[in-house]
């Protein structure tokens, strides 16, 4: 169903036919820039970012909300006032080049970037209505409830049964040892790994291949049943069929899950989200139905960049 | 054109290539080099340690039959255990001597005739003699010590080609000597005494136990005080600590620290721990907290190097799943650090066990016979008892110096025979 949409988009066959006619302007006439492909600059464009967000940053009864977000890394203003509301049970995709801010801005969802001494975060931020900066909200507590898959597998180096079962022992959600046991397999399961590994739960997490363990991660961020995951590049490191599983993986968990992806794959932001969000150099440009942004972007920085012309 | 320019540059590259290969060939002989003399030296040492002190593993005896008549040991009918403690083997041991060369008549050639023999042959034979108190009476074959410097002609490492006045083994006793061999009544066995006693004025009763004991027992502090120490402080200024100023100025004081004068240690143990705590001088308990000090530096700045080499990303994992910030440090990046933090509180040890001038400040260089029963019993240290037996001329010492340094040796290899098996335990694949 999701694979299917993302057909009607092929950025590069327009990007190519287009680039004749504009490769005078951007390259002022020098020959050596022939290529089939002239790039904008993506400094350059800076000038034309627009303040206002464009499209519908919001929804009706949001999972969770972020206001008015401003990041700032040391002197280095990283996210400038971005809005944007994530709905449930859906899968919302953050896209926009690198260095443009998506990843920071999924990072404060779970206040990951607490643990950066020189990041400040300004804003509101809502989970189900409850501010998670608030005083008195406990970063534990929001990340038993706001899990997160990193872009590199980071397995824990103790034995596939442990990594999953870190989690619920260290919150307490088991009381038996069989209860442990249920919650290992079913989250291996809902992660679609269990039957790859189920004779081999004692053996070292990282001794499984790429794929195997970004999975073996996501068994690890659901083993505490949390209500939010959130996804920065998970599949960055991974080959193509391993990619796919994740896909088709996400695209089971949306059912029980609200999750928030962070990718660099246009493809896979089509193929597997129900909304896109698109930054650029720290501000939130266009958030649509990914269908409608995918097929008609509303502001010309956003059809720059599905269309490849950033380089 | 372009092909006789292209033909040009790999000449060019083809003229500079014998160079670079020459220079990359004589760096590696540099190299060599380097390698080769750094083992000619250790050669030349563990050759020379272990040729003068293997010597000092055995001890010579002889068997004298020793008259253990009640006269001349001075003892009653049926003697009590105290009074078998109290008798005059010394007198025995003289009578037997001269029985066994009746020859010898003048006082100076007897004086001699009795120091074929140790001063630690009296104990020997009542230590026999408490054992078998039946022997009373009778006249029996015991072996007994012989002193160092009649050992030392049976070992063989006299020269009797110098004149008499030269050598402290004089030519009547070389005449006994040969004789007691030529009888079979000499044999040499392992020197349990080296590892059995403590100190002594005699070289072949001197032995290493108190330093042994005193080694160990001060390791064991200061492995106690520094390793959590050590591994609280790394832990707290690299996890948790903010960076600023104070943390800065710490940091850097900590390099400096490893890098002052052990003896200045020994002073700051002396004034602070003995004069101004009274903490008893000459315990390994103080020696302990002496070297604590000196090791902690060392152990803070290699377990910090561990906890920052542990990947940022297994922090990100565990924090991700909710867990504590003492959680993550406890159960993910401790684990992972451990072999780094243990080699290098291995190697502070290591330091430690080799450190002398601290310990001579606050008085572990006392001659101590008895070994230490507790971390506040007098003692002394191997390095400490290597360099009171260097000092002294006696050829027995001399060996027992480098036997000595050989045990420190087989100690330094053990400890890091553990560093590399813990090293091994903790790894994780």
């Amino acid at each position: 169903m999701q694979a299917s949409e993302s057909t009607g988009i092929e950025p590069s066959a327009e990007g190519s036919s287009q680039s004749e006619s504009e490769a005078a302007d951007t390259a002022g006439g020098t020959e050596t820039i022939a290529d089939a492909r002239p790039s904008v600059d993506i400094a350059d464009q800076a000038s034309i970012s627009g303040t206002e967000t464009i499209g519908a940053p919001f929804v009706d009864n949001p999972k969770m909300s972020a206001r008015n977000v401003n990041v700032f890394y040391g002197d280095k203003h990283a996210i400038m006032d971005v809005s944007l509301d994530v709905g449930r049970n859906e899968v919302i995709a953050m896209i926009g080049p690198s260095g443009c801010g998506k990843s920071t801005f999924l990072r404060t969802l779970n206040r990951m970037n607490d643990i950066i001494q020189t990041c400040q975060v300004r804003g509101t931020f809502e989970l189900d209505g409850e501010d998670i900066y608030g005083a008195g909200q406990d970063t534990v507590l929001l990340r038993a409830r706001v899990g997160m898959v990193f872009q590199k597998p980071n397995p824990f180096p103790k034995s596939i049964y442990e990594n999953v079962a870190y989690g619920p022992r260290i919150h307490g959600l088991a009381h038996s040892k069989a209860e442990m046991d249920e919650i290992v397999e079913d989250s291996l399961r809902r992660a679609s790994l269990f039957d790859e590994v189920k004779d081999q739960l004692d053996m070292p997490g990282t001794g499984l291949s790429g794929g195997q363990q970004q999975r073996l991660c996501i068994a690890r961020a659901i083993a505490v049943s949390p209500e939010v995951i959130l996804m920065d590049e998970p599949c960055s490191a991974l080959d193509p069929i391993a990619t796919a599983r994740i896909e088709e993986l996400i695209d089971e968990l949306k059912e029980n899950y609200t999750i928030a992806i962070v990718t660099h794959s246009m493809q896979q932001a089509a193929r597997v989200s129900q909304r896109t969000a698109y930054f650029h150099l720290g501000k939130l440009i266009e958030v649509g139905a990914t269908k409608d942004v995918f097929t008609m972007p509303k502001h010309e920085l956003t059809e720059n960049y599905i269309t490849g012309r950033f380089g | 054109m372009s092909k006789a320019k292209s033909a040009d540059k790999s000449a060019m590259i083809q003229a500079s290539l014998k160079k670079r290969y020459a220079k990359e060939r004589r760096f590696q002989w540099y190299g060599r080099l380097a390698v080769l003399t750094g083992f000619v030296f250790l050669f030349i040492l563990i050759v020379d340690i272990v040729s003068k002190g293997t010597p000092a593993f055995t001890q010579q005896f002889i068997k004298v039959s020793v008259h253990l008549d009640r006269d001349t040991l001075d003892l009653p009918e049926n003697p009590s255990r105290e009074q078998l403690f109290n008798a005059n083997y010394y007198g025995a041991i003289r009578a037997s001597l001269r029985d066994m060369f009746p020859d010898v008549t003048s006082r100076r050639d007897k004086g001699q005739l009795y120091r074929l023999l140790s001063v630690g042959a009296e104990y020997d034979l009542r230590d026999k003699l408490i054992e078998h108190p039946q022997w009373l009476g009778e006249t029996r074959d015991i072996w007994l010590r012989a002193h160092s410097e009649s050992g030392s002609y049976l070992k063989g490492q006299v020269d009797t080609n110098l004149p008499e006045s030269d050598r402290r083994v004089k030519d009547l006793q070389i005449g006994w000597l040969d004789e007691l061999r030529a009888e079979g009544r000499t044999e040499n066995r392992f020197n349990t005494a080296l590892f059995t006693n403590g100190d002594s004025r005699e070289p072949e009763m001197a032995g290493i136990k108190v330093a042994l004991y005193g080694s160990f027992l001060t390791l064991l502090v200061t492995f106690f005080i520094a390793f959590p120490i050590g591994v609280c402080s790394a832990v707290y200024l690299e996890e948790f600590a903010p960076r600023n100023r104070i943390t800065d100025l710490i940091e850097i004081n900590i390099n400096n620290l490893a890098a002052v004068p052990s003896i200045v240690f020994g002073l700051l143990g002396l004034a602070v721990f003995i004069n101004f705590f009274g903490l008893p001088r000459s315990a390994p308990l103080v020696g302990g907290i002496v070297l604590s000090l000196m090791t902690l530096p060392t152990i803070i700045i290699t377990s910090r190097a561990a906890i920052q080499a542990v990947s940022p990303s297994i922090r990100e994992a565990a924090l991700g799943v909710g867990a504590s910030k003492l959680q993550t440090v406890f159960h993910h990046v401790l684990p992972v650090a451990m072999p780094g933090i243990l080699t290098g509180s291995i190697i502070g040890m290591a330091q430690a066990l080799g450190e002398t001038a601290p310990l001579l400040m606050i008085g572990m260089v006392a001659f101590i016979m008895d070994a230490p029963g507790g971390i506040t019993d007098p003692a002394t240290v191997l390095p400490v008892q290597i360099y009171l037996w260097a000092d002294s001329p006696e050829r027995g010492f001399t060996e027992k110096t480098s036997a000595a340094i050989m045990v420190l040796m087989a100690f330094l290899i053990l400890m890091n025979a553990l560093a590399v098996y813990l090293r091994r335990r903790f790894e994780i694949k």
